[in-house]
C-alpha cells in the first residue's frame, strides 16, 4: 500500500507542477488585464491537440515541444490585440468574450481533430525502477520542464526590464504609464505569455493524458481552485497552491475515489473563500 | 406603446394556428430555454453577478420534477412545485457562499460549484437522486389536470399554451420583482456598490435573494423541459449549459427580461438551420457573441428599442 501511495504522490506532484504552469498563465493575465480567462483551459487543450498533430505529421515530439509554445505566444498576442483590447474596460464583457473564444476553440478542434480521444506515445519511452514499480522517465522530464518554466517566468518577472514593467503596470497602471512604461505592449506580451504557458503545459501534459477537445473543461476548474486558494493575482501563491492541491489529491486517491479527492479540494476552496478571501499565502505576495 | 405590447402578445396567442405540429413544440422549447436565459439576465443584468451556475438549477428542476413523480407520485402541478423547491434548496447553500464573493471570485465560485454538483451526480453515488433519471416513473401520465377538465400533454396545442401561460406568468412576476423597490435597490448595488452600501442597502441580502429567485426561475424552466421532453440528462448540470444561457441572454440583451427570449429564438432558429449545412455552427455562435459584445452590448433587444423609439418619435 505504501508503495502505491508513493507512486500516486509522485503522479500528483508531476501533475501539480503542470497545473501550476497553466494556473500561472491564468493568474498573470488576471493580475494585469483583470480578465478571467475562461478560455484558458481551452488554450491548454489546443496545446495538447497541436502536439498530437505535429507528432502525427512529423513523428517527432521535440518539434512540437519547441513550436507549440511559440504558436501560443502568437495566438495570445493576436487575441489580446484583436479581440480583448476594444473591451478591456469592462471585466464582465471580457469574460463573455473569453467564453465565446472557448466555444470557437473547442468547436474548431472538434471539427478538425474529431471528438475521439487520442493518445500520444511516451516520447522518451524509458522507465526506471522505484519502490518496486517501473516509473516513466518522461513524467520526471515533464516535472523538470514545468519547474524550469516556472523558475524562468519568475526570473523574467523580477530580473528583466520588461518583467519589472509588468509588475509596475500591475501595481499602478496610471503611474506606470506616466513614467513612460509602454502599457499597451505589456498587455499584449502578458496575454501572449499566459497563453504560451497554457500551451506549453498542453504539450508537456499531452503524453500523460488523453487528447480531446473537452480537456479544457477539466483543467480550468483545477486552475481556478488553485488561483483562489493561492490568492487571485498572487503568482507564487497560485503556483504553490496548484502543486499542493494536486499532491493532496494524488495521495488521497490511494484511499478514496478521484471524485471524493476533488470534492475535498472544493471544500478546502470554499473554506478559504469564506475565511481568507485574499488566499492563504497573502503575506507571501510578490 | 400599448400597441407595441399588444401586437406580440396577440401574435404569440395566434401563432399555433399557422404552425405545423413539430413547430409548435419547437416554439414551446424556445419559451423554455428563453426562460432559462432570462434567469441568467436576472442574476447578471439586474444583480450584476456573472453566474455560470444557472445550469445547475435548470438540472435541479429537471431532476426535481422526476423525483417528485418517481418517489411521491406527484401529478404535473406537484412535480413542478417539487422542481422549483429542488432548485431553491440547492441555490440557498451555494448562494450563501457565492454571494459573499467579490465580482471576480463570484464567477469562479459558480463555475466550481457547477463542476462539484456535476461530479457528485456523475460519480455514481447518491443513486436515489440519479435513479429517477435512469428509470422514470411508470405511473406518471403527462397531463394537466385543471379540475373540471384534464388536458393531455401529448397534444402539442396543450404543450404550447401551457408553456406560454407559465412563461408569461413568470415573466410578469419577474417584471414586478425588478420594478419593485427591491429591484431598484438591486440595480443600484450593481451600478455603484459603495454608494448603495452607504445609503444603507444590505447588499449581500439583495444578491442572495436575486440569486435564489433566478435559481427558482431556472428550476421552473427545467421542470417545463422535463415535462415537455420526458427526458433529463446529466449534461444539463454542466457549466457549458450555463454558458448557453450566457450566450442567448447576451445576444438578445441582458439588461431586460424580453431580450433573453429574443436571443434564444435567434440562437435556436440559427442552430436549427445552420446545423444542417455546417455541423460546427457553434464556431459561428462564438463569433457572433464576440461581435455582439463588441458592437452592441445591449443586444438585439437594445437595437429594437432604439429603432422603436426612432419610429415612434418620427
Amino acid at each position: 500500500m505504501s508503495e502505491v501511495i508513493i507512486i500516486l504522490a509522485l503522479n500528483g506532484l508531476v501533475w501539480g507542477l503542470i497545473i501550476a504552469l497553466i494556473a500561472l498563465g491564468l493568474s498573470i493575465i488576471f493580475g494585469l488585464l483583470e480578465i478571467i480567462n475562461v478560455a484558458h483551459g481551452d488554450f491548454f487543450m489546443v496545446g495538447t491537440v497541436l502536439a498530437w498533430a505535429i507528432i502525427y505529421f512529423t513523428g517527432n515530439f521535440w518539434i512540437a515541444f519547441i513550436i507549440v509554445p511559440l504558436i501560443g505566444f502568437a495566438l495570445g498576442a493576436m487575441i489580446e490585440r484583436g479581440v480583448m483590447r476594444p473591451i478591456e474596460h469592462s471585466a464582465d464583457l471580457t469574460i463573455v468574450v473569453a467564453f465565446g473564444l472557448s466555444l470557437i476553440l473547442q468547436e474548431s478542434v472538434r471539427a478538425t481533430f474529431g471528438s475521439t480521444p487520442q493518445r500520444i506515445l511516451d516520447p522518451i519511452g524509458k522507465t526506471f525502477p522505484i519502490v518496486g514499480f517501473q516509473y516513466e522517465v518522461y513524467r520526471l522530464f515533464a516535472a523538470g520542464v514545468a519547474i524550469v518554466a516556472i523558475a524562468g517566468f519568475f526570473l523574467f518577472l523580477h530580473k528583466t526590464k520588461f518583467g519589472t514593467w509588468m509588475r509596475a503596470v500591475r501595481q499602478d497602471r496610471e503611474m506606470a504609464i506616466a513614467m513612460g512604461v509602454p502599457a499597451d505592449r505589456i498587455y499584449i506580451v502578458t496575454f501572449a505569455l499566459g497563453t504560451s504557458l497554457a500551451m506549453l503545459g498542453g504539450v508537456v501534459a499531452a503524453p500523460i493524458t488523453s487528447v480531446e477537445f473537452r480537456l479544457g473543461l477539466d483543467v480550468l476548474p483545477m486552475c481556478f481552485i488553485a488561483v483562489i486558494i493561492g490568492g487571485l493575482g498572487n503568482l507564487p501563491g497560485t503556483a504553490a497552491a496548484a502543486i499542493l492541491l494536486a499532491f493532496m489529491e494524488g495521495v488521497m486517491t490511494a484511499y478514496v475515489e478521484p471524485t471524493s479527492a476533488r470534492i475535498a479540494s472544493l471544500v478546502l476552496m470554499s473554506a478559504v473563500l469564506l475565511l481568507r478571501p485574499q488566499g492563504i499565502f497573502a503575506k507571501a505576495r510578490a | 406603446m400599448l400597441l407595441f405590447a399588444g401586437i406580440p402578445v396577440a401574435a404569440l396567442l395566434l401563432l399555433p394556428m399557422v404552425l405545423a405540429e413539430f413547430q409548435r413544440i419547437f416554439v414551446a422549447e424556445i419559451f423554455i430555454w428563453g426562460l432559462f436565459a432570462m434567469s441568467f439576465a436576472l442574476v447578471y443584468g439586474y444583480g450584476g453577478m456573472l453566474s455560470f451556475a444557472q445550469a445547475v438549477f435548470f438540472g435541479a428542476g429537471c431532476y426535481g420534477f422526476n423525483l417528485g413523480t418517481f418517489y411521491y407520485g406527484f401529478n404535473t402541478w406537484g412535480a413542478i412545485i417539487s422542481a422549483v423547491v429542488a432548485a431553491i434548496a440547492l441555490a440557498a447553500p451555494i448562494g450563501l457562499i457565492a454571494t459573499r464573493a467579490r465580482s471576480h471570485h463570484f464567477l469562479i465560485v459558480t463555475v466550481i460549484f457547477s463542476v462539484l454538483v456535476y461530479m457528485i451526480l456523475s460519480s455514481g453515488h447518491w443513486r436515489w437522486i440519479a435513479g429517477p433519471y435512469v428509470t422514470r416513473s411508470l405511473t406518471f401520465v403527462p397531463e394537466v389536470p385543471l379540475g373540471f377538465v384534464t388536458l393531455s400533454y401529448s397534444n402539442e396545442i396543450v404543450v404550447y399554451y401551457f408553456t406560454l401561460a407559465f412563461v408569461t406568468l413568470t415573466v410578469g412576476l419577474c417584471a414586478l420583482f425588478v420594478s419593485s423597490p427591491f429591484g431598484r435597490a438591486l440595480v443600484a448595488q450593481k451600478d455603484n456598490e459603495m454608494r448603495a452600501q452607504l445609503i444603507g442597502l444590505n447588499i449581500i441580502l439583495l444578491r442572495f435573494t436575486v440569486f435564489v429567485v433566478a435559481a427558482a426561475v431556472a428550476g421552473l424552466s427545467g421542470a417545463l423541459y422535463a415535462l415537455l421532453a420526458r427526458y433529463t440528462n446529466l449534461e444539463f448540470f454542466s457549466w457549458s449549459y450555463s454558458g448557453l444561457a450566457v450566450v442567448m441572454a447576451v445576444i438578445g440583451g441582458v439588461n431586460s427580461l424580453i431580450g433573453p427570449f429574443i436571443g434564444t429564438a435567434i440562437y435556436m432558429v440559427a442552430a436549427e438551420h445552420l446545423s444542417r449545412y455546417f455541423e460546427s455552427f457553434t464556431i459561428l455562435i462564438g463569433i457572433i457573441l464576440i461581435l455582439v459584445v463588441r458592437y452592441t452590448p445591449m443586444g438585439v433587444w437594445g437595437l429594437i428599442q432604439i429603432f422603436l423609439k426612432k419610429a415612434s418619435g418620427a
